[in-house]
């Protein structure tokens, strides 16, 4: 057992297989453990198995090991049994899920009463597929968790039991499933040029034939299905539909990790095994650049117009995870750096902004921008939070978010791609306006005329929290307190950190040399944030300007509106040709590569 | 004919996955787009096996046969079963949320289905007839 733990490779498989327990433990005494009891074990064991990881993450430094279950190692170079690896990417996700998973089951307390423990059981599962996922170091191992985290994604979703909420598990569903079929084709093309499973076995044969059309087929149909996990445009139309209608702590965890599983994916197959291939390289920088410039752009119009909040948070989501996919795109370490740490900083605000979400349905009873208007006052703290993290998400200057903006702009620049800057301000302004202008009419009773939100579709659901708001706002502090934690006082460290998993991550490769921060003047960062408060104030003052001036702006916008909100309908048949439409996009792209 | 034979599975998994897809994209019934969903699937398992098949070459079982004899590749195999399990768990969790569904809103129809449910649409419009306008 000592032995155990003196090895920090053998880590992993205990975080995993000791979450796997619990939840199977929990599952067998659902009719006899008390809710209270099942969320005391739970908390205790998400935060250890992220405090775990974190050490995990220092004690493993610059030392990658791998853990090869059963003692399966590779015999004459061959590859036969399945490993985990530990590395500061992996571990650095499973400590930063387990600091999430801990404050929303926190913030769930309450929320499902009478419901017996069911919600945690898919809670640890949820966190041990994605912990599994993390530290998998075999493509079809890696496929399993990920499709064990997606089912318990949508049994999550759906748990209300609502109409709403089972129409969006069911998309959800549906196209996921979908993604992750192209994801096991994927990788049966792999396994036919390779023979193996193993990343640095597949990774090897990748070297020894980087044209091989298999392999670029492979990558395609792998990637297709991972960017339906991270929601990228054309593959992203499931997310606002499910994440509008899931539990609010349940939605804290979509945006804020689930999503980003996703990116990770990609990340790992395009620097772990398929860098060798020039095509490949190709696809990364220039379709996956293009789809994350279209989905910053899409996912921040479409913010900006919806009046759930819930929806319009989502929509926010595509925009910011559109950001990070670029950062990948960039085929840098110092892009991939700042990808993993702008993630990180928009997990922990999203979480935030989906708890609110959470206090605002159980406290106000409703999420409807407008129908809740001046609703809000009685709880004015959270409206203040909730306009402290619109700023946030605009991209003022201050933590991980920006950081991870900025290092990202740097290895642009090197890459003379000097228009980064304008997506990602594009992305936060309006996201952030958007935010600031449900917080303006909710907290503040501004805003009597709406504008194009109005034709948003909404709903009347309300959630049950028996717990006063006092208690409800605590765990949403906690997880702010982190945020200036890692943005302000060890802003540096985690800067070093992303820098460093993000090595660990291209197994020391780089593509695009590195670059210093660029001098920019004092004024510049702070545009994105004074945008998104001009886009707030005028959406918010909208009686007070003339109806000719408001007409022009409207009258020529609409159409564009219009059509956005009329292809996201709900309708299966047509988000599946989207996404299809989207995996030709990426295989015509390799094509022309070739 | 050994060629057209190894092309078969090929244009098989093709087949499979165009008329799952086009059965999903039709669908008018969420019971059928679970079975075309299992076509999607069935497509993966042929490419797989597929992949793994070796002319005269006997099941990977080596009970009554010498080591080294020619099989087909038992790894591909080992993925289809496992993936079998989340098929069927995937299709298990669908069918079920589809039971609720009709419970909760008295249709089954994919095609039926807007944001927010099909009430939300409606009431939204009221709600800005009524507080806003």
């Amino acid at each position: 057992m000592n032995s155990v733990f003196a090895d920090p490779a053998a880590w992993p498989i205990c975080i995993v297989a000791g979450l796997l327990t619990l939840a199977g433990v929990l599952l067998a005494g659902a009719k006899i453990v008390p809710t209270l009891l099942s969320d005391i074990v739970t908390l205790a064991a998400t935060a250890i198995a992220g405090g775990m990881a974190a050490v995990l993450a220092m004690r493993i430094g610059d030392h990658p090991a791998l853990y090869w279950m059963g003692g399966w190692t590779p015999r004459q170079g061959q590859a036969i049994g399945i490993a985990f690896l530990a590395d500061r990417a992996g571990a650095g996700a499973t400590a930063f899920a387990g600091l999430m998973f801990t404050v929303a089951i926190w913030f769930a307390r309450g929320h499902f009463a009478g419901a017996r423990n069911h919600f945690h059981v898919l809670m640890l599962l949820f966190l041990a597929s994605q912990c599994g996922f993390f530290f998998a170091h075999d493509l079809f191992d890696m496929f399993v968790w990920f499709e064990m985290m997606s089912v318990a994604g949508f049994a999550l979703t759906g748990y209300a039991l609502r109409s709403p909420s089972l129409d969006g598990a069911l998309n959800f569903t549906i196209l996921n499933t979908i993604g992750a079929y192209l994801i096991l084709m994927g990788i049966a093309l792999a396994y036919a040029r390779a023979n193996a499973l193993d990343f640095s076995a597949v990774r090897a044969i990748a070297q020894g034939q980087p044209d091989d059309p298999l392999l670029i087929a492979a990558f395609v149909l792998i990637t297709t299905g991972f960017l339906t996990k991270a929601a990228q445009v054309p593959f992203h139309f499931w997310l606002p539909d499910a994440h509008a209608v899931a539990p609010s702590p349940v939605s804290a965890i979509f945006s804020g990790i689930m999503v980003s599983v996703g990116l990770f994916g990609v990340a790992r197959m395009v620097w772990e095994v398929f860098a060798p291939c020039p095509v490949v390289r190709h696809l990364v920088h220039v379709g996956l650049m293009s789809l994350g410039c279209g989905s910053a752009v899409m996912g921040a119009v479409m913010a900006l117009m919806q009046r759930h909040v819930k929806r319009m948070l989502a929509f926010s989501t595509v925009s910011h995870v559109g950001v990070a996919l670029i950062g990948v795109g960039l085929l840098g370490q110092q892009g991939l750096g700042g990808s993993l740490l702008y993630l990180a900083g928009h997990g922990l605000i999203k979480a935030v902004l989906f708890m609110i979400a959470g206090i605002m349905l159980s406290t106000l009873g409703g999420i409807d921008e407008i129908g809740l208007r001046g609703a809000g006052r009685p709880i004015w703290p959270a409206g203040i939070v909730m306009g402290a993290c619109a700023l946030v998400l605009a991209g003022i200057p201050i933590g991980p978010l920006d950081a991870g903006a900025q290092m990202m702009d740097a290895q642009a620049r090197s890459s003379g791609l000097h228009g980064l800057t304008l997506v990602i301000g594009f992305a936060g302004a309006l996201t952030g306006g958007a935010v600031l202008r449900v917080t303006g009419r909710v907290f503040f009773n501004l805003g009597p005329t709406s504008g194009e939100e109005d034709a948003a579709p909404t709903d009347d659901e309300r959630e049950h929290a028996n717990r006063p708001f006092a208690a409800q706002l605590v765990p949403v502090l906690a997880l702010l307190a982190v945020w200036v934690l890692f943005g302000i006082v060890f802003a540096s460290g985690a800067e070093d950190f992303a820098l460093a998993a993000a090595r660990d991550m291209t197994l020391d490769a780089d593509f695009f040399p590195r670059r210093g921060l660029p001098h920019v003047t004092p004024v510049l960062p702070w545009l994105p944030a004074l945008i998104a408060m001009a886009i707030a104030s005028a959406d918010l003052n909208r009686h007070h300007i003339p109806d000719a001036v408001y007409g022009a702006f409207a009258g020529a916008s609409r159409p564009a509106f219009r059509m956005l909100q009329a292809i996201h309908d709900g309708v299966i048949g047509e988000y599946v040709l989207w996404m299809m439409a989207g995996l030709v996009f990426l295989a015509g792209i390799a094509i022309l590569g070739c | 004919m050994g060629e057209a034979l190894s092309l078969l599975p090929w244009i098989g998994v093709v087949w499979l996955f165009g008329i799952g897809l086009y059965g999903i994209v039709t669908s008018r019934h969420f019971v059928h787009l679970t079975g075309c969903l299992a076509a999607i699937q069935s497509s993966s398992y042929l490419l797989l096996l597929a992949i793994g098949y070796r002319y005269g070459a006997v099941a990977p079982i080596f009970y009554d046969k010498k080591p080294g004899t020619q099989a087909v590749d038992p790894v591909v195999q080992a993925l289809v079963l496992t993936d079998v399990v989340i098929g069927a768990t995937v299709s298990a969790l669908l069918l079920a949320l589809i039971l609720q569904l009709h419970k909760h809103a008295g249709t089954v129809d994919p095609q039926a289905m807007r944001p927010m449910g099909r009430a939300g649409v409606a009431d939204g419009r009221q709600r800005r007839g009524g507080r806003v306008g």
